[in-house]
């Protein structure tokens, strides 16, 4: 896109994540960092931070011994490293059966809402379903059925969706209080530890074998990152 | 979820093997010193407003991010299983840094932040996307845009 926007007369300059994809495609002006996929400013809630982050990228506009100019940002963000006195604001039994998720997602909720109050944000949403119905809506695809909702086309889709919201929920909740743990610490708990993390992993088993091919896909790709799948 | 480094196979090589296009030019448009600067942002993270239809999957297609928008209202459907999200989730401006924009033009840094950012689904073949740059490209320069922060996830 760099390119292209180049070519169209705008001058562009990339935050950049995947050092190949810049070998490759060679941006006029790019700033590798060394951040997660998903965040390329860096560290949430640090202004001065996402600040150096991208003016080191805008500086490069104002270079004339290009194409190309690369650059890397020297440091890593601050919770890209696990906190070991982080107390998960959310206290849940060792998970039970995927059947009784509803009783550990009200147990959840209260740390949601408190999310909300602090941070005045949520993620929640893809699903376009009400919390209340999540519960019936998943387990229902456990037992074959494939419903879909008003807000997505497809029993694959709406899902696919609504599994991103139940990761969405949770990874808020249990950051709703106290400093950040590392993104590591709240896939860990969220994976091992609840409920959630193991009707994600029956989903995707139900959907790898169903017929449905768009849900197979979705299921196989969308549900859980390799380092938590069982076996 | 992790550093490209971090994932592991096959996704990591799947990642690393996503097909890039090879320009047989390399554009390199000059401008004026940054304080004189409009800057957009262009996020692949098929960001939308809350209660908009996701991207779908392999779409080409650009959609507009009015800076009026409010950033609790925004959304990320580019779904992927790599990605973090607890940064997004406590704070949208580890993606898009409107924000962080917005308090450069007020110090002077920069000129000036533009009215309308825009925002496509990353992992879609760049071929596709064409229509797409001519688009935002024609919008961002009616809007007298001259510097361009792409922020892919």
């Amino acid at each position: 896109m760099a390119h292209m926007l180049e070519e169209r007369g705008l001058p562009t300059t990339v935050l950049a994540l995947v050092l190949s994809q810049v070998v490759k495609t060679r941006p006029p002006r790019a700033v590798m960092t060394p951040f997660m996929l998903g965040r390329p400013l860096g560290e949430p809630n640090d202004a001065a931070f996402q600040r150096r982050v991208l003016l080191q990228a805008l500086r490069l506009l104002e270079r004339t011994d290009g194409p190309v100019i690369l650059e890397h940002f020297p440091d890593d963000n601050p919770s890209w490293f696990d906190r070991p006195d982080w107390v998960p604001a959310v206290t849940l039994p060792a998970p039970g059966a995927v059947t009784d998720w509803q009783a550990e997602l009200d147990r959840v909720l209260p740390a949601w809402e408190r999310f909300k109050a602090r941070f005045g944000r949520t993620t929640v949403g893809l699903s376009g379903q009400p919390v209340g119905d999540w519960a019936a809506f998943a387990l229902s695809f456990l037992t074959g059925a494939l419903p879909t909702v008003p807000a997505h086309d497809t029993p694959a889709l709406a899902l696919r969706f609504l599994c991103d919201d139940i990761k969405a929920l949770y990874g808020e909740a249990v950051q709703a209080d106290g400093p950040p743990p590392s993104a590591r610490q709240i896939d860990t708990w969220f994976w091992r530890q609840t409920v959630a993390g193991k009707l994600l992993i029956a989903l995707r088993g139900a959907a790898m074998v169903s017929e449905n091919n768009a849900l197979k896909t979705v299921g196989g790709r969308f549900f859980v990152p390799a380092p938590f799948l069982p076996g | 979820m992790a550093r490209i480094e971090d994932i592991p196979e096959p996704t990591r090589t799947g990642v690393d093997a996503i097909p890039c296009p090879a320009f047989e030019t390399t554009p390199f448009v000059a401008g004026p010193p940054l304080a004189q600067r409009r800057v957009a942002i262009v996020s692949s993270a098929a960001l939308i407003h809350r209660g908009d239809k996701p991207f779908p999957f392999g779409s080409g297609e650009c959609r507009a991010v009015p800076s009026a928008w409010a950033t609790g209202d925004i959304l990320i459907s580019h779904v992927s299983i790599n990605f973090d999200r607890a940064g997004f989730q406590r704070d949208i401006n580890v993606v898009y840094p409107i924000d962080r924009l917005r308090d450069l033009a007020a110090d002077g840094t920069i000129g000036s932040v533009a009215d309308t950012h825009y925002t496509v689904m990353g992992s879609t073949d760049p071929a596709a996307m064409e229509e797409s740059a001519d688009i935002i490209a024609a919008a961002l320069h009616a809007d007298n845009v001259n510097a361009v922060v792409l922020a892919p996830v």
